[in-house]
């Protein structure tokens, strides 16, 4: 899977993926995302997930995607996931996760 | 030995003219011993009709003639008036008519004339001038006739038989100083002997001669040119009184033994005539002596020297055997010369030649003579152009057959599973041909979307003519089957198209089996084949007992009987051609059709080709090294029933195999046309029931996993299956969405999405497996 990581400022990245997050790939999906913030000299606090080439997302994907929300959020950052596609909602929205990420 | 022709024709050569030279040897050595007895006679009659035998015979005859006459004068004289004077006249004239004589007379015996007078006698001789002398010197004292040697010897030996008697040869002392003989005779007179008449026979004229008989002259005339016998000699003797009076001889004294014994003498022979095969040897050489007994008792031996006699025959002879030799030798020589070079020689430049021509050299026979070779060698040169060009035709027709077969062969359907998305029915098929091209085929194709057509055909004949006509007949099959027809009209209208492009008179029979693979309705058309066998799902193999129609080609606008059955789940149909059962073993016997039955029953496979290989493998074992005479081919449909859209998924279950799954699961969704919400919602349950046994189901080992999906009209169920730990996903508590997200646990989505997005779900635990059935409505 490939996956393009964009400083949008000092402490904004922006990522772009193509593909399925699943069981395969959600993984890969999110440590690269994670070792990026860890490995960053200046924090990073807001990150965008562009969603517009993801065609599919299963629970392992859901559970990459809260990890990274729990991980901004103590650093008190900000997790937005955009471009997502009605298909794609129905699992977010399937487990409760439409109520605290935002979908821009 | 003599297996070669040359060895044979020249011992028969050898062994003929041995037997000629045989033949010819006999021939000559009889030939020249009768030329040589003829050679002897001749000889014979040479001698004795020489001059010299001739003269001294002559002189024998004259003496007696002159004897007697001078007796009858004798005896006239003592009957008579006894006158003396005509006495010595008649004396005198006797002598002139005997001129040889060299002296002669007539003696009275003492007294008898007068019985005072002691000597009567007349005497008359010739003088050195041959003048004959009246001799009266011997009627004395002195002379005293009755005491002479002679004048007894032929007193006391004549008798009035015998009448004539030769003295010994004596030497006269008195008168002629001569070597003598004297004849007598006896003068009777009234039957008494009164006296003797004798003439005197001067013999040294005749040992002259007989001393210059050497050699011999004499002269053949058998032979015309001067026959000189060189080294002969002779003896002269008185065989009666064992005398010799000359001899001729250059070994010894020839002087010296005059007088001796005849016996004295080597070559003195007494045979009673001349000539004999026997021979003499003396001194080294071998002498032929000729005999002339003479009427006095004398005889006259002439020996010839045996090599100068037959000189000429023998050279002659030698010349001739010689000549003989040589052809003798000549004949093989030239023969060998002559078969060497017209026979023997050609045939081995033809046999090297043929012999190169058969090792692939490009060779042209050029032999000009013997005619009969020329020709031999024009006819071998053309008969190695024949060969070569139909070596080469037989090459290209060779390989133009083996790709013929490769098309033949590849245009048969040969991918097998044909349709593997189509569940309904299972097809298997495989033609093993014999060596040519043969004449069978099988296909099968749908002819609309559910109607499916599967025919097996055998082509009459065999080789390329049967294979083109198959091909013709395959592809109008299949073009004609495309109408949209009954299977009645249909195969009518098949066998009158093939009749139509059939000029040849070709035939073919067909079993073409059509059936709806949605309903399972089979129509079956058996046209002039071998009945199928068919096994209907829990039964048996059995051969279905079809109504049997033309074979196709036959006649146009036959009418053909269709059989309808519905095939069952399950059921199979199996076909052939006469390949299978009229494979042949080692003792002559087919295979047959009751044994094809029961190798059929006796398969506990249910796979098309595995039921085929099977059979193939009883076909082998059956004919064992048996060369496969014909194409053995058969075809197997086996009905599975309508579709019921499943799909199955078996493989360890392991995230490795993830992808492979989830591409399984998209090609089905595709293919049933799934929408993407369900596609997505099937996609995101497979993916936590996959990842979930993967993870958790085999903690210790490998296991597999094994799911089905089927798509119903209304639905689509899909089940999953393990064998790992006993797990109902079911059981568990549901996650609270509703907490913050910090509080949240990350583990426990999946089953709970799983639950919320299958209309429903199911567990239930069979046979040691986990087995979780997911139903979505469509």
């Amino acid at each position: 899977m490939e996956i393009t990581l964009n400083r949008t400022d000092l402490h904004g990245l922006y990522v772009t993926a193509a593909g399925r997050l699943d069981l395969d790939n959600a993984v890969e999906y999110g440590t690269k995302i994670k070792d990026y913030i860890e490995d960053s000299d200046e924090p990073i606090l807001n990150v965008a997930l562009d969603f517009s080439e993801i065609t599919f997302i299963s629970s392992f994907g859901l559970k990459v995607i809260l990890e990274l929300y729990k991980l901004l959020k103590a650093q008190n950052g900000d997790l937005k996931i955009k471009n997502v596609s009605e298909q794609l909602m129905s699992p977010f929205k399937l487990v409760g996760f439409d109520k605290f990420l935002v979908f821009e | 030995m003599f297996k070669t022709v040359k060895s044979k024709i020249l011992a028969i050569t050898i062994f003929m003219l041995t037997f000629l030279m045989l033949a010819f040897s006999f021939h000559v050595y009889f030939s020249r011993m009768n030329t040589k007895q003829l050679m002897v006679q001749n000889y014979k009659f040479s001698i004795t009709a020489s001059p010299f035998v001739q003269g001294i015979k002559n002189r024998i005859i004259s003496s007696i003639d002159n004897l007697k006459s001078l007796a009858l004068v004798g005896s006239l004289y003592y009957k008579t008036d006894r006158s003396p004077d005509l006495t010595n006249k008649a004396i005198e004239r006797i002598f002139e008519n005997y001129p040889s004589t060299l002296g002669g007379g007539i003696w009275f015996k003492p007294y008898i004339v007068d019985k005072s007078k002691k000597y009567v006698c007349f005497y008359a001789f010739r003088d050195k001038n041959n003048k004959i002398i009246i001799d009266k010197n011997f009627e004395s004292e002195k002379y005293d006739y009755p005491n002479q040697g002679w004048y007894k010897q032929i007193i006391s030996e004549v008798t009035p038989e015998r009448n004539i008697v030769w003295s010994k040869p004596y030497y006269e002392n008195q008168g002629s100083y001569t070597t003598m003989v004297t004849a007598g005779t006896g003068i009777y007179v009234d039957g008494e002997l009164v006296g003797i008449a004798t003439v005197d026979w001067e013999l040294d004229s005749v040992i002259k001669e007989v001393y210059k008989m050497k050699p011999l002259e004499m002269t053949f005339s058998m032979y015309k040119s001067g026959n000189v016998i060189k080294n002969s000699f002779t003896l002269f003797g008185n065989a009666k009184d064992d005398y010799v009076i000359a001899t001729s001889n250059p070994y010894i004294d020839n002087e010296a033994v005059i007088g001796h014994s005849l016996k004295e003498i080597p070559w003195y022979t007494s045979a009673d005539d001349l000539y004999a095969t026997t021979y003499i040897t003396y001194h080294k050489k071998k002498y032929i002596p000729f005999v002339n007994k003479l009427k006095n008792g004398m005889v006259l031996i002439i020996c010839l020297p045996k090599s100068e006699m037959f000189n000429k025959v023998n050279n002659f002879y030698s010349l001739l055997i010689l000549s003989m030799l040589g052809i003798a030798l000549l004949i093989p020589a030239l023969l060998y010369y002559s078969l060497n070079h017209y026979i023997i020689n050609p045939i081995d430049k033809l046999t090297q030649i043929a012999h190169k021509i058969g090792k692939g050299e490009d060779i042209q026979i050029k032999i000009e003579e013997p005619e009969e070779f020329a020709q031999l060698a024009s006819t071998f040169d053309n008969m190695t152009k024949d060969i070569k060009s139909i070596t080469q035709e037989r090459a290209k027709i060779n390989s133009e057959l083996s790709i013929a077969k490769s098309i033949q062969s590849s245009s048969l359907p040969n991918v097998f599973p044909p349709f593997p998305n189509r569940n309904e029915f299972e097809i298997y098929a495989s033609m093993e041909a014999a060596k040519e091209v043969g004449g069978d085929f099988y296909d099968f194709f749908f002819i609309d979307k559910t109607k499916f057509m599967f025919l097996i055909a055998d082509v009459s004949g065999k080789g390329v003519p049967a294979a083109l006509f198959m091909m013709t007949v395959k592809t109008l099959i299949n073009n004609v089957s495309q109408i949209n027809v009954s299977p009645k009209q249909l195969i009518k209208l098949i066998n009158n198209k093939i009749c139509q492009t059939n000029k040849q008179g070709f035939f073919v029979t067909v079993l073409l089996g059509i059936t709806d693979i949605s309903t399972g309705e089979t129509s079956i058309i058996n046209c002039g084949h071998n009945l199928p066998l068919i096994k209907r799902q829990n039964g048996k193999y059995e051969y279905l007992q079809l109504e049997s129609n033309i074979a196709l080609g036959v006649f146009e606008d036959s009418e053909f009987e269709i059989y309808e059955t519905v095939l069952g789940q399950g059921d199979i149909i199996y076909t052939y051609t006469d390949g299978v059962t009229e494979a042949i073993n080692k003792d002559n016997e087919v295979y047959g059709e009751a044994r094809l039955c029961d190798c059929l029953n006796n398969i506990d496979e249910n796979k098309p080709s595995k039921i085929a290989q099977k059979v193939k493998t009883s076909i082998q074992e059956y004919t064992d090294s048996n060369s496969q005479s014909d194409d053995i081919t058969m075809l197997i449909f086996k009905y599975n029933g309508a579709s019921r859209n499943i799909k199955t998924f078996e493989q360890i279950a392991s995230q490795e195999n993830y992808k492979q799954f989830y591409d399984w699961l998209h090609t089905a969704c595709k293919e049933w046309d799934v929408k993407e919400e369900l596609s997505n919602k099937l996609d995101m349950c497979a993916e936590e029931i996959f990842a979930n046994i993967s993870f958790y189901a085999y903690p210790e080992k490998e296991g597999k996993i094994e799911t089905v999906i089927e798509k119903t009209d209304n639905s689509i169920i899909f089940e999953f299956r393990d064998e790992g730990l006993e797990y109902n996903p079911l059981e568990k508590p549901d996650p609270n969405i509703d907490l913050p997200p910090e509080e949240r646990p990350l583990g426990g989505l999946g089953i709970f999405m799983v639950k919320k997005m299958a209309d429903s779900v199911l567990y239930k635990r069979e046979n040691g497996q986990n087995i979780l059935t997911l139903i979505f409505n469509i």
